[in-house]
């Protein structure tokens, strides 16, 4: 079963002047059990859009989504989610202690259990010193902190955040990918909206980017990451007499006895003959590659194109 | 719900709603000296003023509590969180009537017990001429309570269409004064006089009115408390009746436009 599915799903807002906006247009998508989903996009995309579709905050124009075999207009489809607003806010004048627990009782959890894991994640989270405080002393960080801790307090199989590294420091994100990633290790699945595609080339599974409502990529981001592929960097021992050139190809740099060549896929495996036969030393071998952030700008750019 | 409306309580007493009646609730150490300056009628002038009191604090926060509750969660984001959760809209509302219910319950308490000890202060001072009927007065208390629970439930209802401030609050006071008045105009437009002078339009009008707002007239015992008249007891049940129907069909409305709402 696919913890998360989404078909044909609309949106229109009504706009000035009775015109309607077309905030996300017949998306279908499917994210498995255990499986890491980065959904990527502009601001404006409609990934938060998405996101509150799915969490039952707005009525789709058309189309379904389910959330493990329950329609997401039910209450019910909530039970086993861990939801993570964007730029989430909290009662604030409830602690974050306070907050977890209410979040933890409206999932039925037992008392002694609650307590057991509402501590478990303020501590992960490094809540634990102002966990007694009124979330209205709360910088912005601490609480996306404690909007984290109330996704995770009763452990569900299926967690929806919306931008869960904004507003955090270096740290904040190195936890929350590490989070993200020890869900992935125990098998929940995770689907996250974000911008940055730093994010998702550590974490996900899968990538999928939106841009103006449209679906316009899908694939595992082993994928693109291959078909990025463009070339290598070969570092060789070479003596100076040898250090401009080999097996016809111009060294980038030299630095002391090693010298760097730049190989295209294409001709890589023939290089890589010429330094057996030759007997060189081979120092250093690096791939060269579009990174996510080239797809992901490819991917917009040509879209504005398309739509000029 | 049961969590809903223990954070509402929470909530209401951590923004210091209830420090703020207790220091409105000193008024009433002034009321029997006040009433006073009656010479004769001091105990029926402390027991009018001490109601008046109750009503005048309860319609404050019946309109402010009811109207700000839900507006204030849409306005400052906890809607997007508690929404989320796997409680339905219907149950989040009536937590939160629920929540303000009994906060105006327990300050209906609070404020009937000063009441009761500012009208035995002003027996000692003046004996009065009927005996006080204490049963009365507490009924009279507890009725006025629910009167203002009901304008609660109308504030609410306003607050789940509305994306202003505006309408809850002064929809709120608008109902509660129509709400007030549509008996006596009903009433008046029943005597043939005026049912010979006034046109039929106008007559249908009111009458429409008259089913449509909340009649809050059968509320006010407040006469029955001054002057101890006993109850008409048939007309006690009829009124919680028409509180509890009356509210229900208010708060179904209210779920059933809330659950409609989008949560942009």
């Amino acid at each position: 079963m696919n913890a998360i599915e989404i078909s044909g799903l609309c949106k229109q807002f009504k706009g000035k002047r009775r015109t309607c906006v077309d905030a996300l247009k017949n998306l279908d998508l499917q994210i498995e059990a255990g499986e890491v989903f980065g959904f990527l996009g502009p601001n404006g995309a409609g990934k938060s859009t998405t996101i509150k579709l799915v969490m039952g905050l707005l009525r789709p124009t058309s189309g379904t989504a389910i959330i493990m075999g329950v329609d997401s207009t039910l209450a019910e489809s909530r039970r086993k989610v861990g939801f993570l607003p964007e730029n989430p806010a909290f009662y604030d004048y409830l602690s974050a202690e306070e907050y977890v627990a209410f979040v933890g009782s409206q999932f039925k959890m037992d008392t002694a259990l609650l307590k057991r894991r509402s501590d478990e994640v303020i501590k992960q989270l490094d809540l634990w010193e102002a966990r007694k405080r009124p979330m209205r002393s709360y910088s912005k960080g601490m609480i996306q902190r404690v909007g984290l801790a109330q996704a995770l307090v009763h452990d569900p199989d299926v967690y929806i955040l919306d931008e869960p590294m904004s507003g955090l420091d270096p740290i904040g994100r190195a936890l929350v990918k590490d989070i993200i990633l020890d869900l992935k290790k125990r098998g929940k699945c995770v689907f996250f909206s974000t911008h940055i595609t730093d994010d998702v080339e550590k974490v996900c599974d899968r990538v999928g980017v939106i841009v103006k409502g449209s679906l316009v990529a899908i694939d595992r981001v082993e994928n693109i990451l291959r078909s990025g592929l463009e070339g290598y960097l070969v570092h060789l021992q070479l003596s100076d007499a040898d250090a401009g050139t080999f097996a016809g190809l111009q060294a980038v740099r030299r630095t002391g006895t090693v010298s760097e060549f730049y190989v295209p896929s294409s001709v890589f495996n023939a290089f890589m003959g010429a330094v057996n036969t030759s007997g060189k030393e081979v120092v250093l071998v690096e791939t060269k590659r579009r990174d996510l952030e080239d797809f992901f700008l490819s991917l917009v750019t040509s879209s504005a194109q398309e739509s000029r | 719900m049961a969590t809903i409306i223990h954070i509402t309580l929470k909530g209401i007493f951590r923004d210091r709603v209830f420090q703020g009646i207790m220091v409105l609730a000193v008024l009433f150490l002034f009321i029997p000296s006040a009433a006073s300056l009656s010479m004769r009628q001091m105990t029926e002038l402390t027991t009018t003023l001490s109601l008046s009191l109750i009503s005048f604090i309860m319609l404050l926060l019946a309109v402010f509590l009811g109207a700000t509750s839900i507006w204030k969660d849409i306005e400052r984001r906890y809607t997007f969180s508690v929404l989320s959760l796997p409680i339905s809209r219907t149950t989040y509302l009536w937590g939160r009537f629920f929540g303000i219910a009994l906060f105006m319950l327990m300050t209906t308490v609070f404020l009937g017990a000063m009441a009761l000890i500012a009208i035995k202060a002003a027996t000692f001072g003046y004996p009065p001429s009927r005996p006080v009927v204490w049963s009365t007065i507490i009924v009279t208390i507890l009725f006025d309570a629910l009167k203002y629970i009901l304008v609660v439930a109308v504030a609410m209802l306003l607050a789940t269409v509305s994306t202003s401030f505006f309408l809850p609050v002064f929809g709120a006071i608008s109902v509660f004064l129509a709400g007030t008045a549509t008996q006596p105009v009903y009433d008046y437009l029943q005597t043939p006089s005026v049912q010979a002078a006034v046109s039929v339009i106008v007559r249908k009008a009111a009458e429409t009115l008259y089913y449509l707002l909340p009649n809050l007239s059968g509320f006010d015992l407040k006469v029955h408390a001054i002057y101890s008249i006993p109850f008409n007891v048939q007309g006690l049940i009829l009124t919680s009746i028409y509180f509890a129907g009356y509210t229900l069909i208010i708060l179904s409305i209210g779920s059933f436009l809330f659950a409609w709402r989008e949560m942009k």
